[in-house]
């Protein structure tokens, strides 16, 4: 069995147990049980901010009333963050943060760069204080490069389809299985409606979001975005056809509407009740049942990720969000490791599991009424990003000249190629591929 | 005055200037020269002058220099216009009523323009109060294409920097020598007249200053372009400061957006010294 089906294997049992019962919580959250240090210690802490990651920070922050300990929370879009931290560790000098947030992409990017410290001394330290072993050993090695583990897994996360049941029950008609579905039930609805803000909505507001979107209908086509000797494989026949997959929903579900759906504007959308339907990160569903954020809970459902054709797998990603600390950290990375920990040890993880998925077992009872789609699509899913270095490369030029395609600019092959050119060049120069 | 005092008065801001004019200028010409990324700031690597023949071959810098061209010929006449003739009227009220006025015509100017554009954009998201008016009033949804970003950069800009040519002319104003005015009206001169013939002539070297300042300032817009558009190239809205900024940040070309900046500054010049020129040969005359 290969790792990545391993993975997948251990996220669709973790899910599948998080579907269960919520219980009580085994001890309270929120508490701090890190000793004072001797001198005043200020950490600053970096990363994106959603409903899950936001109360890892809180618990983090706890750690703030420890005498000597000040802890600076900054949380920022997922491409502030990128650039902040380019900016910040490329020199190589000292770090002016402690503690890092990001996803899978992140572990290559930044560890393959050499940014990250290697935790496994101090996982070994306290793997049985916080009880470590809880956390996947598939999980963990999702966050290693050549056996150092760069990250601490802390939430899994996947896209699936957020919709109004009333409306689709209305209409006669099933969440969507695959994009053609998608584009039909668009068709339905009308691009003009003015009922909603759009038909369906999907995060192409922004150019990254066209890549991560490629990335998982390429997957579900069966492609890759790195082939041998580290060259662009993702511009061959089933790149276009993904493109042409994501031009069909462009068309007949967002056109003018896309730059308008944002990922913050979807979860507001869906609040609202301005739009009927969604692929959106389960990491934002659980505001979906949460009264306080919409009037429509009991009609706001949930299903799995549509797949690019019939019988392929879901165009949903799997993808783990990890805490990490700067290799040029100035400070104690003992402590700065026992403060992450006390932001995600058993007791808050089990809190944590009503604002998305964490990634411990034990957290496995607790959960809301999104997790059966979640748990749906990453049993099915086209997995996560490579761990080639260059597959950062890919990701950038890749988010470079998709959007030019939905402008007409460019065609699926035209954008394909010029992305696969640059990459080239880039990687090339960066010695990834043999000049 | 002899050059040793010259020096000494002049000596310290000649030095700061250098440290922080100078010396990165030439930096970045330097750097312009690398093919450098995020991956090998350390050990950047020698390519000559082949970031400069990209940037200029770059089909995307020109569409963003084009947007910045369009950009300063719509914002700066508008500055202009607009500042003066709102000074004029402000001039014509007196007591509080005038300081109600003119601070409510500062508040754009006395916003942080990021906070300032994200409160602007703010207004045309999906629960926006301008975006709901517009639906109401136009019976149609309000989107985000290439012109309406375009001409929501355009307004915005307009918006936030006018109260500062008000300020600057409204000052012009209260210098104006009354007894000429009112000479002018007892040999018959219209408003109109006076306006043309008295009061244009008379903040001519503050148009001069202003038209200086607000192609400078227009030539490096970024807030309100970074905000606007997020920088998705579907709007083709980028400016030359945003796309140096994109290829930096997103692109990782360091060394290019180097060359790009250093072309910036070329361009710069090329339209501020015939505004300096006139400048000069302006006080000269006065003089």
């Amino acid at each position: 069995m290969n790792r990545q089906k391993l993975f997948t294997l251990v996220i669709l049992a973790l899910v599948t147990g998080l579907i269960g019962m919520p219980g009580a919580f085994a001890q309270e959250a929120g508490a701090c049980n890190v000793e004072a240090p001797m001198e005043a210690v200020e950490l600053n802490a970096l990363g994106w901010s959603f409903p899950i990651l936001d109360f890892y920070y809180s618990e983090i922050e706890a750690c703030d009333q420890v005498e000597n300990i000040d802890i600076n929370v900054n949380q920022l879009s997922g491409e502030d963050v990128q650039e902040q931290v380019n900016l910040a560790l490329s020199a190589g000098g000292d770090s002016p943060y402690d503690i890092l947030s990001g996803a899978n992409g992140q572990v290559a990017d930044w560890g393959g760069k050499g940014w990250l410290m290697p935790l496994n001394d101090l996982i070994d330290k306290y793997r049985d204080e916080y009880d470590l072993d809880d956390i996947p050993a598939a999980n963990w090695d999702v966050g290693a490069i050549d056996g150092n583990i760069y990250g601490v897994p802390v939430i899994a996360n996947t896209l699936h389809l957020f919709y109004r049941s009333d409306v689709l029950e209305e209409m006669g008609m099933m969440p969507p299985e695959t994009y053609a579905d998608v584009v039909a039930l668009c068709d339905a609805i009308g691009l003009d409606n003015m009922d909603w803000d759009a038909p369906f909505g999907m995060d192409l507001s922004r150019p990254r979001g066209w890549e991560l979107e490629f990335f998982m209908v390429l997957g579900g086509l069966g492609g890759s975005y790195i082939g041998e000797g580290s060259m662009p494989a993702f511009n061959g026949p089933e790149g276009v056809q993904a493109v042409e997959i994501m031009l069909d929903v462009y068309n007949s579900c967002l056109g003018e509407a896309a730059s308008s759906m944002s990922n913050n504007n979807m979860e507001t959308g869906m609040h609202q009740g301005t739009l009927p339907i969604v692929k959106l990160w389960a990491s934002r569903a659980a505001g979906m049942s949460d009264p306080d954020s919409t009037d429509l809970t009991d009609v706001i459902d949930f299903a799995p990720a549509p797949r690019a054709v019939e019988g392929g797998p879901r165009a949903g990603s799997a993808w783990l969000d990890f805490f990490f600390i700067p290799a040029n950290t100035t400070n104690d990375p003992d402590l700065i490791f026992r403060i992450i920990m006390e932001g995600v040890d058993v007791a808050s993880q089990q809190q944590a599991a009503i604002y998305g998925i964490p990634t411990r077992s034990s957290a496995a009872n607790f959960g809301g009424k999104y997790l059966p789609a979640a748990s749906a699509t990453l049993a099915e899913s086209v997995g996560n990003y490579s761990k080639n270095p260059a597959n950062d490369i890919a990701v950038a030029k890749l988010s470079e000249f998709l959007p030019l395609t939905a402008t007409g600019e460019m065609s699926p092959q035209e954008a394909l190629d010029a992305a696969a050119a640059a990459y080239t060049e880039e990687a090339t120069a960066q010695g990834y591929i043999e000049g | 005055m002899e050059r040793r005092i010259f020096l000494g008065f002049a000596g310290p801001s000649i030095v700061v200037m250098c440290l922080l004019m100078v010396m990165p200028l030439i930096m970045a010409i330097w750097l312009g020269m690398h093919f450098m990324t995020f991956d090998n700031v350390l050990e950047p690597q020698w390519v000559g002058l082949r970031n400069f023949a990209a940037a200029l071959g770059d089909e995307r810098f020109w569409q963003s220099f084009s947007f910045t061209a369009l950009y300063i010929a719509v914002v700066v006449p508008s500055w202009i216009v607009i500042g003066f003739v709102v000074a004029l009227l402000l001039d014509q009220v007196t007591g509080l009523a005038r300081g109600v006025y003119l601070s409510i015509f500062l508040l754009p100017f006395v916003i942080v323009p990021i906070v300032g554009t994200i409160m602007f954009r703010q207004l045309f998201e999906p629960s926006g109060l301008l975006r709901w008016l517009y639906q109401e009033l136009l019976n149609e949804r309000f989107r985000y294409t290439e012109q309406t970003v375009k001409s929501l950069i355009l307004f915005h800009g307009i918006w936030y920097v006018t109260p500062f040519t008000l300020v600057v002319y409204f000052a012009g104003l209260q210098t104006l020598p009354q007894d000429l005015m009112e000479a002018s009206g007892i040999d018959g001169a219209t408003r109109l007249q006076k306006i043309r013939h008295i009061v244009i002539p008379h903040v001519r070297s503050l148009t001069l200053f202003i038209l200086l300042f607000s192609i400078m300032d227009s030539y490096r817009v970024f807030d309100s372009v970074f905000v606007l558009t997020g920088l998705n190239p579907l709007y083709k809205a980028n400016t030359i400061m945003t796309y140096t900024y994109q290829t930096a940040t997103q692109l990782e070309r360091l060394g290019r957006a180097n060359a790009m900046a250093v072309l910036t500054i070329i361009g710069i010049m090329v339209v501020l010294i015939p505004n300096l020129y006139l400048s000069w040969k302006e006080q000269i005359a006065e003089r």
